[in-house]
């Protein structure tokens, strides 16, 4: 029931807003999309606590059914979702979207929020496809529609390429899926996941699961087809970075783990050095991009395809600490991606680019507030210990140095010292970054400095960053047994 | 059982009747214009509320009649749920269209409606026929009677351009129709009988000289019924016929004329997919490429009605591409798709033509800010082409995508599911190009009109729809949106007809 109101408050406010609300103020749509976010988010606590179950039928001719369920995985995942969902409608409130009407916006919104619940709630393969490609019309609306309003050609550029490249991995993830159930007899995620893909062929297993992997990588984004994730986020305005960045890659890697690893963990262990070896040239690729990169969004984009490839090598290592660590640093990049992408789409708003060559004022002069933000963004980033970056990555590279006995140990063992590398890389950029922007004694021209309820959005991301790094504990023990379980059901 | 059942033939005999009547009227008192109309709405509903019982409850064994000597396998007419649920969908897609005929002051059709309302009955009435057919010679006749009255359909609307469309459908017709006889002929002369059924196929394929003489002959009903459902490379007809006729015309083409077309290639195929006979790969290779191309050239173009006739050639793939996994349930997956796909295309239709009121140019550009100037309109034509798409909150589409996917995956024909995964993409890239122009701020004289609703909010009237809308018209955008919303929502409504 819980779960339901979870689902239903946004799907409703989110289609009042599109039919009969089309016509609401800015204020008043805010204060809807807010109280329903709320709404959602109380509801999504309530699920985690109480784990409810739904199991309805829907298209029965498809055995298509409301499977809906709370497990150690999807807890954070959930809470995660739902609270950015509070924060990017909070964060528009004093900004109205330009572009189009505040209620659109809104809806789109409240719409990816919706999307992403329902993808972490399903437990069923078919609802987790549906719930996928909900998330992607809104998006693309977010950034067609409401993006970068001095280039439209980029925009129109931006979210085709968006649209086409996702919805080309969840189909070829479609695919994967009718092989799965083909294979395995039911649609039901978690009766595949105790079957552990028992009772399939070796070579099916092998199919669907580099259907599955290949699919989903393109959402997560794996190396080589992470090319629509800069323009993207470059062009999307910050709300829709944000969701983007926090809450749509992690569907990407959350599929990885409920579907390939869970349902066909041989066929997966076979795939697993691939992901693993492109996940480190992620990293090194995503932090050379960033060393020469100059425009600041497009920066932390590229940031965002390495920290991926930490979490894919987290996957790959197959070890409960590894799947531990990549679960954890997919909440870490959430957290972190969120304040970075609400830090710099505040400074492009205000600076009017995000190019990194123009000359302006130091932050650390004229936005203290700002400037401390993107300070710790950077640091909790480039993997510092004490905030949230550190475990997920620190924790994968000791899964990849010792990966599980059925995988190539002297590649995850190169695998973990590329990933370490990676990390000296972050800390380059991070530094190139903060000595560009924040550090310097030039205080013209001036620029507002936080405040209100962006500077709110702000603290809440900054405690959550810090707080994730300085007890990782309760993460870590919210997703330990159902981890076991996974890798139990596996060996 | 009954060897005739007057109940189970009201599908086919409703409509056919109707046009007698329709004509009989017109002899009688011409000046009745819109009673022409009334009647052949009339015969509809009742064809409808007469295959409707059937096709809900549908125990899954088949109703039969018209049966020679009591024998199952000598029935000539035969509805199973797969033929039971496109009739429905045909008799349906033939009363939006004729809500679009409805005579008003625009210039209508030639020819008086009289003759418009026969013409339609009259292809429906073919279309429902040949999905119910059993033997060769009824298969025969329902098929060219589902086809010709849409040639004259095409050419009443009296333009050069409909001239040249209407040649072009006749010349393939023609074309089709003597590939369908020699075809016929052929497996009447494998087979031995002229009814379809799988003992007698299978018994053909087991020998090996009867089953060449079979193969060919279901090569060329192939391409005889490829042609009518636009399948490359025998497509070339369709753009041209679409934009020819009116939109109201075009309409009846991609819905009723096309369940017609895949009605009778499943009366064919179905007994070589229970025979699991090699004439399946041809289907996935023509599957492929129909797909591939339709999509390709749809992306290339600025009339409305255009690009969803290139749409539909690039559909007509995916409708066929369920029939190449040679699996029971894969002809019910085939209709699954076909329907979903008419409901979107007849929402669609049914806009573009409410748009080309008063000689408006057809191009995409008059669909700018549609979603805003027209919520009501751009709201039902953004759903349609999100359907299309197959992407939420076109969940119809999706679904549909999921239906006809699924037994070629389950075959393991993984190349082919790979090219359709590959015109998923090319077809989202189709129908957001159209969307995307529906979502831009509409053009400035519309000012007026956006701030309406705004200042009434729920209040309706013209509002939402920005304009007069004649009430039958408004009537067809009602039917056809509401039964994609619902079918959204629940596409259990529509999947479910075909089990």
């Amino acid at each position: 029931m819980v779960t339901l109101v979870a689902l239903l408050v946004p799907a409703a406010v989110a289609s009042w807003l599109l039919t009969a609300g089309r016509g609401l103020g800015h204020r008043a749509v805010n204060l809807l999309s807010a109280a329903a976010a709320v709404l959602s988010l109380a509801a999504v606590v309530l699920a985690v606590v109480l784990r409810p179950e739904v199991d309805r039928a829907w298209v029965p001719s498809l055995g298509l059914r409301w499977h809906l369920a709370v497990d150690g995985i999807s807890a954070p995942l959930l809470l995660l979702t739902a609270v950015l969902g509070v924060v990017v409608v909070l964060h528009t409130r004093d900004r109205p979207p330009v572009g189009g009407t505040s209620a659109a916006f809104h809806a789109c919104l409240l719409l990816v929020e919706l999307g992403a619940l329902a993808t972490f709630l399903a437990r069923d393969a078919l609802l987790f496809f549906v719930s996928f490609e909900v998330v992607l019309v809104p998006m693309w609306v977010l950034i067609t529609r409401f993006g970068d309003a001095h280039r439209p050609a980029a925009r129109a550029d931006a979210g085709g390429r968006f649209v086409l490249y996702t919805a080309f991995g969840s189909t070829l993830m479609l695919v994967g899926i009718l092989a799965l159930v083909a294979a395995a007899g039911t649609s039901d995620l978690t009766a595949m996941a105790e079957a552990g893909g028992r009772g399939i062929p070796a070579s099916t297993q092998l199919v669907v699961a580099a259907l599955l992997v290949a699919g989903l990588a393109v959402k997560v984004p794996v190396f080589p087809l992470h090319t629509w994730l800069p323009p993207a986020h470059t062009t999307a305005p910050t709300a829709g970075s944000v969701l983007l960045a926090a809450v749509l890659l992690k569907m990407g890697t959350y599929g990885l783990v409920r579907l390939p690893l869970a349902t066909v963990p041989d066929g997966f262990a076979r795939v697993a050095p691939v992901l693993g070896v492109l996940g480190a040239v992620g990293i090194v690729w995503g932090g050379l991009a960033c060393l020469v990169e100059r425009d600041l969004k497009r920066l932390v984009a590229y940031s965002s395809v390495a920290h991926m490839g930490f979490v894919a090598i987290g996957l790959a290592s197959g070890t409960r600490t590894g799947l531990q660590a990549a679960l954890f640093a997919n909440v870490a990049h959430g957290v972190i991606s969120a304040l970075l992408f609400v830090v710099v789409g505040g400074l492009k708003e205000r600076w009017g680019g995000a190019d990194l060559e123009t000359a302006r004022a130091a932050l650390r002069e004229v936005a203290p507030r700002l400037g401390f933000a993107l300070v710790v963004g950077f640091a909790a980033s480039l993997g510092l210990p004490g905030l949230a970056g550190f475990w997920g990555e620190f924790l994968s590279v000791y899964s990849a140095w010792s990966p599980a006995p059925d995988r190539p140990l002297a590649l995850f063992r190169t695998l973990a010292v590329v990933a370490a590398l990676g990390t000296v890389l972050a800390a380059a950029y991070a530094l190139r970054v903060l000595r560009t922007v924040w550090a310097g004694e030039r205080r013209t021209p001036a620029i507002q400095d936080s405040r209100d309820t962006e500077w709110d959005v702000v603290v809440v991301l900054l405690v959550a960053v810090v707080a994730l790094g300085v007890v990782p504990g309760p993460l870590l023990a919210l997703t330990h047994d159902t981890v076991s379980l996974l890798v139990g059901a596996a060996r | 059982m009954a060897t005739l059942d007057w109940v189970a033939l009201g599908p086919v005999l409703a409509p056919a009747l109707g046009a007698v009547v329709v004509l009989v009227v017109d002899a009688a008192a011409p000046r009745l214009v819109r009673v022409h109309h009334a009647l052949g709405l009339a015969a509809l509903v009742v064809g409808l509320a007469v295959a409707l019982p059937g096709a809900v409850s549908s125990t899954g064994a088949p109703v039969r009649t018209l049966c020679l000597s009591g024998r199952a396998a000598a029935c000539l007419y035969e509805v199973g749920p797969v033929a039971a649920a496109l009739q429905l969908g045909a008799l349906a897609s033939a009363l939006v269209v004729l809500l679009l005929l409805w005579p008003d002051r625009r210039a209508s059709l030639r020819g008086g409606p009289a003759v418009l309302v026969a013409l339609v009955l009259a292809a429906t009435a073919g279309a429902s026929g040949v999905a119910a057919a059993h033997d060769l010679g009824s298969w025969l006749v329902c098929l060219e009677l589902a086809t010709l009255p849409v040639i004259a359909l095409v050419a009443l609307r009296g333009t050069t351009e409909a001239g040249r469309g209407a040649l072009a459908l006749l010349t393939t017709s023609l074309v089709s129709f003597a590939l369908v006889v020699l075809g016929a002929a052929l497996w009447l002369l494998a087979t031995g009988q002229a009814v379809f059924a799988p003992e007698a196929v299978s018994a053909a394929l087991d020998d090996p000289e009867r089953r060449a003489v079979l193969l060919l002959g279901v090569l060329l009903l192939l391409a005889g019924v490829g042609f009518k459902l636009s399948l490359v490379p025998f497509h070339v007809w369709t753009p041209q016929a679409y934009a020819g006729g009116s939109e109201a015309v075009a309409a009846f083409l991609a819905a009723t004329s096309k369940i017609a077309a895949l009605a009778a290639l499943v009366v064919v195929l179905q007994p070589l997919v229970l025979a699991g006979a090699p004439v399946l790969v041809a289907v996935g290779v023509v599957a492929a490429v129909t797909m591939t191309v339709g999509n390709l050239l749809a992306l290339a173009q600025d009339d409305p009605v255009r690009l969803l006739a290139w749409s539909t050639v690039a559909q007509a793939g995916w409708v066929v591409l369920p029939l190449s996994a040679a699996s029971p349930g894969s002809t019910a997956a085939s209709g699954a798709y076909l329907l979903a796909y008419v409901v979107a295309t007849l929402v669609a239709f049914v806009v573009v033509h409410v748009l080309a009121v008063g000689g408006a140019p057809r191009t995409l550009a008059a669909s700018t800010g549609l979603l805003r100037s027209r919520p009501l309109l751009g709201g039902a034509l953004g759903l349609a082409l999100l359907s299309l798409a197959g992407l939420p909150p076109g969940v119809l589409g999706l679904v549909a995508k999921v239906v006809a996917l699924r037994p070629v995956v389950a075959e393991g024909q993984w190349l082919l599911a790979l090219v359709a995964v590959a015109n998923a993409v090319v077809g989202i890239a189709v129908y957001l190009r159209w969307f995307a122009v529906l979502l831009r701020d509409p053009v400035a004289q519309e000012g007026v009109e956006a701030a309406q609703p705004q200042a009434g909010g729920e209040a309706p009237g013209a509002g939402p729809l920005g304009g007069r809308v004649a009430r039958p018209v408004l009537v067809a955008l009602v039917l056809s949106s509401g039964l994609l919303v619902a079918t959204s929502v629940l596409p259990q409504l529509l999947l479910g007809l075909l089990e």
